[in-house]
């Protein structure tokens, strides 16, 4: 007991007290946590609308795809990712193995299915005659899904709640992209599991609390703006 | 404004709608009428360019409407209203200037009148999802309306109404349209919303065209038993032609001779026609100009909205409609005798 309540007393110590590196990891987690969510909400939103309003051969087995992509194991993501990107491989010459923008890309191929999956469902529960209605009222396509998108905006919300959610937690495809390297690719997910490793639970617990923190922090954010805007309709 | 030629429409459950020919005028109200399952909503997403039917011709306000760009552009002269009025989550007027913004086009007073002409000026801030079942038909109509289309598709738009409300809308309709020279499309499987708004209209069954033309003369000469039954022709004779004066026949029925106007031939084989409001009823023998008379016995005298609808065995079976005060005032019950009659120009003969 005595060791989690230091945990607890080290993790306030060392916000409180402005640990550069603390603040730099966290730094690292929001960013490639947030971009890969807004990547994958800019891939997934239109991409779950598409495949939820268009009538095309094998829709069906498209939208099991999507759904299965919402499972993802995050280590498979990370293995197909590093092999992707390592020098050999077909993305090797972008040099993103062991960086951010390697992390980035690992995480968006696990949060675009979620997004891309939550928008589908919430574009499936608005009647299809909603978007004909639109194209029939002189919409083109993509003013009319936009407008089937603002009616089921709530959903889209919860979408980007859920696809930042699976992203912000994920350590197995940021471990193996980015190798936990110190002031590089370090994120909160990877120094807890390494403080761990070390036995260093008191910096573990730390590093865990503010991790919860933050995703309670940012969900709380979504979730009221989300409430706001339920409560206007 | 619109001609369809032989076009083919089939759905995934099997279901085909073939259009042989079919063209609605500039400025006309065209009702297309027809039981449920008919196809009546396929023909009108063809027209609104929603589903596509091959491989004919179809011409929509003189531009070929099967080329697959321009579509948006054609849909721009043309408004549809569905059974249920679809309108976003926002202002009575966010929903009527919608049509606009697609347009890229700025309110410049169209919206105001729409609300006015509309009579819904008062709900102008409301929510949409807030409003009542007819305000929400009249912004629906308001925001067809805004952007002067020179098309507008009804896809049994008042069906969900009240017969008061849906009186005063029709009443609306029916001015704006003709005030703009709107074309209108309308489909509906009431009949009477039909006579009181199409020029002409076409009936539909089983993805099939089965007559066009004026309503009149659809409702008093169907060309087949399937058009005589939907709009309500009720009672329908076998009998054949046995002689014929000018265009006068004489046709041997079950029980008896009747006599019909009608250009068929000595010898065919025909179905009578006789719609019910078309047969008198009286107590007594009637001596008057009317060619048929029979005397018969009440098999049944049954409510119909606001009349009766009386079957009598004239050795055929003969239905007419009586209002509820000739009904109380001759005393007309099951069992009882009455004297029918009706004109040899009020039956009408289909060949069989």
């Amino acid at each position: 007991m005595e060791f989690i309540l230091s945990g607890l007393r080290t993790g306030f110590s060392l916000v409180a007290g402005g640990d550069a590196e603390v603040y730099s990891i966290v730094r690292l987690s929001l960013f490639v946590s947030i971009f890969a969510t807004a990547v994958s909400v800019v891939i997934g939103v239109p991409l779950g609308a598409l495949i939820a309003i268009k009538k095309f051969p094998l829709k069906k087995i498209v939208i099991s795809l999507v759904n299965t992509g919402m499972g993802l194991p995050p280590v498979v993501v990370g293995l197909m990712a590093m092999l992707l990107l390592s020098r050999n491989g077909p993305l090797g010459f972008l040099g993103w193995l062991y960086t951010p923008a390697g992390m980035v890309l690992a995480q968006v191929i696990i949060a675009t299915p979620v997004v891309t999956g939550l928008s589908l469902s919430a574009m499936q529960s608005l009647d299809r005659k909603f978007y004909l209605q639109m194209l029939t009222l002189g919409a083109g396509q993509w003013q009319a899904m936009w407008v089937c998108l603002r009616e089921v905006k709530l959903s889209i919300l919860a979408a980007v709640i859920a696809g930042f959610g699976s992203v912000i937690s994920e350590v197995g495809a940021v471990m193996m992209v980015g190798g936990n390297i110190r002031h590089q690719t370090r994120v909160l997910t990877t120094a807890t599991v390494m403080e761990t490793h070390m036995g260093n639970f008191d910096n573990a617990i730390a590093l865990g609390l503010i991790l919860l923190g933050l995703t309670f922090l940012i969900n709380m954010a979504l979730t009221f703006i989300q409430q706001q805007k339920a409560r206007a309709e | 404004m619109i001609k369809l030629k032989n076009l083919d429409f089939r759905l995934p459950s099997g279901f085909t709608l073939g259009i042989g020919s079919l063209e609605i005028r500039e400025g006309e109200v065209f009702a297309i009428i027809g039981p449920n399952g008919a196809g009546k909503t396929t023909l009108l997403n063809i027209i609104a360019l929603l589903q596509e039917a091959k491989p004919g011709a179809f011409e929509l306000a003189g531009r070929d409407a099967l080329l697959p760009s321009g579509r948006t552009a054609l849909r721009r002269s043309m408004a549809y209203l569905f059974s249920r009025p679809y309108l976003v989550n926002d202002t009575v007027y966010a929903n009527i200037a919608l049509p606009l913004r697609f347009r890229g086009e700025r309110d410049s007073g169209r919206v105001a009148e729409m609300l006015e002409v509309f009579k819904i000026a008062h709900l102008r801030d409301r929510n949409a999802h807030q409003l009542s079942q007819g305000e929400r038909h009249r912004v629906s109509l308001a925001r067809a309306f805004v952007t002067r289309p020179r098309l507008v598709l009804l896809d049994e738009p008042f069906s969900s109404l009240d017969a008061r409300v849906k009186e005063a809308i029709i009443g609306d309709l029916r001015r704006i349209t003709k005030a703009a020279g709107t074309t209108v499309v309308l489909v509906t499987q009431d009949q009477e919303e039909a006579l009181a708004l199409a020029d002409r209209l076409a009936v539909l069954k089983d993805g099939r065209l089965l007559q066009q033309g004026e309503p009149q003369e659809i409702f008093a000469r169907p060309v087949s038993k399937e058009v005589a039954d939907f709009v309500g022709v009720e009672t329908l004779i076998n009998g054949e032609v046995t002689a014929k004066s000018d265009n006068l026949c004489s046709v041997r029925v079950a029980g008896g001779t009747l006599e019909v106007v009608s250009d068929r031939e000595i010898g065919d084989k025909v179905l009578l026609c006789v719609r019910p409001e078309a047969v008198s009823i009286s107590k007594a023998a009637a001596a008057d100009s009317m060619r048929n008379h029979f005397r018969g016995r009440i098999i049944s005298a049954e409510p119909w909205g606001l009349e009766y609808r009386l079957s009598i065995d004239c050795g055929f079976n003969l239905i007419a409609a009586v209002t509820k005060r000739s009904l109380d005032e001759m005393g007309l019950k099951p069992g009882g005798e009455v004297f029918a009659s009706f004109k040899a120009t009020a039956a009408h003969l289909i060949r069989r």
